[in-house]
């Protein structure tokens, strides 16, 4: 380097020694030292001070020193140039700025050489007035500040240096008196570094930091931070050569000083002196650099973080081998009123301009709530997978409810809702995709488990099912009331499950209250019991009624229905005893009952924007479509197909009736039963797909696609099939029954009263014979018990196919009969018992049916001396509506017990009027 | 690499230099060339113009060492900060030549575009320029003073702000 001092002009250019002068001339003129865009990049490095050093050297360099971009940039690393004011201010100033051109100006800007493209680009901006202004202003075109004035108007007391006119005071507020004056950067820059260069220089070449000019300049720590901020910024602007060095000089000089103040504020902290010395190192701090380190330090000691496990013991909610909520929840009302407590104290500590409450929130999600759960769930999960379940979804709503519970404090921007809420998904996260799955293994765990235990239960009672078919058949017509009621009772839910939310006994933490009550819906809580059954009592109070007007005998409950919920699983248990050997609504509860609450904990999820809450939402649809699977596949349709097959085996010679007792089919009675039963767990489904997927939003009614919509419709279907195979069966029982019934108690003196002998006539009473009763009340039994619980047009099929087939039975009947004059009246009533039977069931072609059947009955009442009179009858086919023909009335006419006496005359009668006529 | 890796280039002087491809493409004047001629750059020698046979082996010299360098980031006003590092030490080895030369090669990096080279050597010239009175930069760049004495006060009380103390 020092060789390059001496080595040009004077070396190369002296040598050569006549041509010398010239060749020097030449030089300077031809070639003039570099081309200005080499110049320009070549100033970049320059140092400030031999920058203007440089200017002085020739109206050119001057130019290219003086250039406003060169300063401008460097005004923007020290971020106080602002483009909009420089814009405002040069629009506003182009009015008059032709005031102040003088005649000198106008010479010079028109010598300038605006060698740099950033110049020509000022004066393409203002072409005229621009670079008048910028003399102008140069000149002191403005006299904002007394700075101004004495620093740059000739006539001032020059040769005093500027940086000794500032006042100590002056120099700490140095940036906000830093405008954005186009054309006037230069000056702008001035002010600034006149005030810290000295400051900056001998802080980069001190070799101690206590010795340097700014700690003996300015004794309070406040003013130092202030000066030592300025210089910081002060540094950014310096490009030259060397600055590394010198910035990590000034970073030493900082640090020292920073730990120094958070020494003193750390003593303060030990002291708990909040308003003194922390409030007072803690402004310093923040003067210096944002008060970082103050705000970790503070926060690393603050109770919260230091002293975290005060506020909960993780193992502490599962102490009783299941989850309790209230342990966690003391943690979250710990932790946020510790919290709150905390940002109060913060505020008083740090000025409103720093943001403390985030980094506060981010080290207490990081440290304690993250720490906390991990703890919890990861115990949880080992001992016991439901508590698991529980305390993710419960401490999830609970930490949400925390997150509103805490106070923003000071900081009053948008920021806080989003930072707290980012800071439980944080801590969530990890467990969220763990819990789903868990949850839909644990339910179908729960299920399996639920229906394996009744199925095995079943086996080792499949040899007492007879008995209990036949204790069944005593209590039909209870069985019927407690389906109406039962049908109440499935019904509720549509009634109460709303309002389990609104009257949970947390007001103020809606979002606790409901996890904590749909949570804890099978288990009997002091606390969740309360309020729910208040709200519900009068509906509740009904079925306990219900149940022991029904009965007849009182219902021995364990214990006091505490839930609504609970309440029905008792009702059912005594109830449904008869059927359950097929399959068990309680079951069917209880995995209704397990679905709803694994959902409504997923649920709780759904609220997390993106992938998490799109997966908790498939996850419920995802348990509603197991537990329809299980449901539907495993229990439901093995009962009916075990109950199709008992009615197919069924054979009424075997079983024994005592008299004096309904008849019915025992199979088929509790196959009928089924059918309700299996309605209602449908209607319950309904209810529940209602309630839980459509009402929360979690699946679209109209979304065929949608695989809960699609299980729901194969549940349906597969019942509605079921139904109709053993409605099917059904029918050939009934009748197989039926026949049975009129083979074996119909007397043969009902119709034909002579035979016996003993009985006058005169003693018979008008009125159907007791097989025809019997049968009706066999026939109607059974399909009453469907009405309203199968599909109308099945009801319908079921109905007519019944009575077709009844039909055909009572001609086959008829014609095994003998029947007399005088029993024909017995006759007659059975047949308009059956016909009015029939006509109950409103179907069209089914009257028409029995009246030709009663219409029949009359052939047996014409005396015999009347043949002629019955030949018509039997061949008149109006008469029967077209559904016998001559030939077949006259097949029915042959059983009348006079026939023989008659029959001669008959024949006579049809065919012989038939031969006259021939 | 199955092109010719030597190429000739051929000084303001007539001179001719054979240098290999990758150290004559750290100029982009020559890379960018070598791309528009295409084959036609290996059989003739690419002329140089402006830059003489001393000035050129110089420069090759640099490029030499500076073969394996990254590429610059050509976004060179990203950051003003960027390029004030200081000059490496074989670099200001390579800078201590007499101020002509020094010009010269700056003159033919900016020419061949090469730019870190051209950073050396204005960060030498401005190493020059440091802590030199008005004076004496003159004298060291050969530049008149066409200041009166009036308007250079005018200038020294203008800026002094910028004095040392």
């Amino acid at each position: 380097m020092s060789q390059f001092k001496r080595a040009p002009v004077t070396g190369g250019m002296l040598k050569n020694d006549i041509l010398a002068p010239i060749r020097i001339a030449e030089i300077v003129t031809s070639k003039p030292f570099l081309p200005a865009e080499i110049l320009a990049s070549l100033l970049d490095y320059l140092a400030v001070p031999d920058l203007i050093r440089f200017a002085r050297v020739s109206k050119r360099m001057r130019e290219m020193v003086y250039d406003d971009t060169r300063w401008v940039q460097r005004l923007k690393l020290m971020e106080c140039w602002d483009e909009r004011e420089a814009r405002r201010r040069a629009e506003t100033s182009l009015g008059d700025a032709s005031t102040v051109v003088t005649a000198h100006e106008a010479k010079r800007t028109g010598l300038g050489v605006h060698g740099t493209p950033g110049a020509k680009s000022i004066n393409a901006a203002g072409p005229t007035a621009e670079p008048a202004r910028k003399r102008g202003i140069s000149h002191g075109g403005y006299a904002g500040d007394g700075f101004d004035t004495v620093a740059l108007s000739p006539s001032g007391s020059g040769g005093v240096p500027v940086s000794r006119l500032l006042e100590p005071a002056a120099r700490l507020a140095i940036f906000s008196r830093v405008r954005s004056v186009r054309g006037g950067s230069r000056n702008e820059y001035g002010k600034v570094h006149g005030a810290l260069s000295s400051f900056y220089m001998d802080a980069a070449g001190s070799k101690n930091p206590t010795d340097a000019i700014v700690f003996r300049t300015y004794r309070d720590p406040d003013q130092q931070a202030q000066m030592l901020s300025n210089m910081r910024r002060f540094a950014k602007s310096d490009i030259s050569q060397g600055w590394q060095s010198r910035a990590a000089k000034l970073g030493d000089l900082e640090d020292a000083f920073e730990t120094a103040v958070a020494k003193e504020f750390e003593h303060g902290l030990i002291d708990g002196d909040i308003d003194g010395k922390m409030r007072k190192y803690a402004h310093v701090l923040v003067t210096l650099n944002g008060g970082g380190k103050g705000l970790q330090m503070f926060i690393t000691r603050s109770h919260l973080i230091s002293e975290k496990g005060s506020l909960g013991n993780p193992l502490g909610c599962l102490n009783t081998g299941s989850f309790s909520m209230e342990q966690s929840y003391r943690f979250f009302h710990n932790t946020s009123s510790e919290f709150n407590e905390q940002v109060a104290i913060m505020d008083r500590i740090f000025p409103a301009s720093v943001d403390t409450v985030i980094p506060l929130l981010r080290r207490v999600g990081q440290e304690v709530i993250l720490e906390y759960l991990v703890a919890l769930f990861d115990e949880a999960h080992q001992t016991n997978l439901e508590a698991y379940l529980k305390a993710v979804s419960t401490t999830y709503s609970q930490s949400l409810d925390f997150a509103q519970s805490l106070r923003p404090g000071n900081d009053l921007g948008d920021a806080f809702p989003g930072a707290v809420d980012d800071i439980v998904l944080k801590a969530f996260e990890p467990h969220i995709e763990l819990y789903l799955k868990e949850e839909i293994e644990f339910f179908k765990r729960i299920s399996e488990a639920e229906v394996g235990s009744w199925e095995k239960q079943l086996s080792e009672q499949d040899a007492s099912m007879q008995s209990m078919y036949m204790s069944n058949v005593n209590r039909q017509a209870d069985k019927r009331d407690f389906l109406t009621s039962f049908k109440k009772v499935v019904m509720m839910p549509v009634n109460v499950l709303p309002t389990f939310p609104m009257s949970s006994p947390f007001g103020s933490k809606p979002a606790t209250a409901k996890a904590l009550v749909n949570g804890e819906t099978l288990d009997i809580q002091p606390m969740t019991s309360q309020n729910p059954t208040r709200s519900s009592s009068p509906s509740l109070l009904n079925i306990t009624a219900l149940s022991n007007t029904t009965t007849g005998v009182t219902t021995p409950l364990a214990e006091p229905p505490t839930t609504e919920l609970a309440a029905k699983t008792a009702i059912m248990n005594s109830r449904l005893e008869g059927i359950r050997s097929l399959f068990s609504i309680e079951v069917a509860l209880h995995l209704v009952h397990a679905a709803k609450a694994s959902i409504e904990r997923a649920a709780t999820f759904i609220k997390i924007e993106g992938h998490f809450g799109e997966d908790a939402r498939k996850q419920c649809e995802l348990i509603f479509v197991l537990l329809l699977h299980i449901l539907g596949s495993r229990h439901v349709k093995a009962g009916f197909d075990q109950a199709v097959d008992h009615l197919s085996k069924y054979n009424p010679r075997s079983t024994e009736s005592s008299p004096g007792q309904t008849r019915s089919v025992t199979p088929l009675v509790t196959f009928l039963e089924l059918v309700n039963v299996g309605d209602l767990i449908q209607q319950m489904l309904d209810v529940f797909y209602e309630q839980e997927l459509i009402a929360t939003g979690l699946t679209d009614r109209s979304d065929f696609l949608s695989p809960a919509v699609k299980e729901k419709k194969r549940f349906e279907q597969m019942l509605d099939e079921r139904v109709a195979a053993g409605l099917n069966k059904g029918i050939e029982v009934l009748m197989a029954e039926v026949e049975y019934v009129s083979a074996t108690t119909q007397k043969p003196e009902d119709f034909n009263p002579g035979v016996a002998g003993g009985a006058s006539p005169e003693l018979v009473d008008v009125g159907p014979s007791e097989t025809a009763k019997q049968i009706v009340d066999v026939l109607s039994s059974h399909t009453k018990m469907l009405v309203g619980s199968t599909d109308k047009t099945m009801l319908d099929v079921f109905n007519q196919e019944v009575g077709l087939r009844l039909f055909t039975a009572l001609c086959k009947h008829l014609k095994r009969q003998r029947i007399s004059v005088d029993g024909s009246i017995k006759l007659i009533s059975d047949m308009s018992h059956y016909s009015s039977y029939i006509s109950s069931l409103k179907n069209a072609s089914l009257t028409q049916y029995f009246a030709a059947l009663r219409e029949l009955a009359q052939i047996y009442l014409v005396a015999p001396t009347d043949a002629k009179e019955l030949a018509t009858i039997v061949a008149d086919g109006d008469r029967f509506h077209g559904i016998f023909r001559a030939e077949e009335v006259y097949e029915f006419a042959e059983r009348r017990a006079d026939w023989y006496l008659v029959k001669a005359k008959v024949e006579r009668a049809m065919y012989g009027v038939g031969c006259a006529v021939m | 690499m199955s092109a010719p890796s030597m190429i000739k280039l051929q000084s303001s002087d007539a001179a001719e230099i054979t240098v290999e491809r990758e150290i004559a493409e750290r100029s982009v004047l020559i890379k960018n060339m070598m791309e528009d001629v295409g084959e036609q750059a290996f059989s003739e020698a690419i002329p140089i113009p402006n830059v003489n046979e001393a000035v050129l082996n110089k420069v090759i010299e640099w490029c030499t060492h500076h073969r394996a360098d990254p590429p610059s980031t050509n976004d060179d006003d990203s950051d003003s900060r960027k390029k004030t590092t200081d000059i490496e030490e074989w670099d200001q080895k390579f800078m201590q030549v007499d101020q002509e030369m020094l010009f010269e090669i700056i003159l033919a990096a900016n020419y061949l575009d090469i730019k870190p080279l051209l950073d050396v050597g204005c960060k030498t010239v401005a190493n020059m320029i440091k802590g030199k009175s008005p004076e004496e930069i003159r004298k060291t760049f050969n530049i008149q003073n066409d200041f009166t004495p009036e308007e250079e006060d005018q200038i020294r009380r203008e800026n002094e702000w910028a004095e040392d103390r």
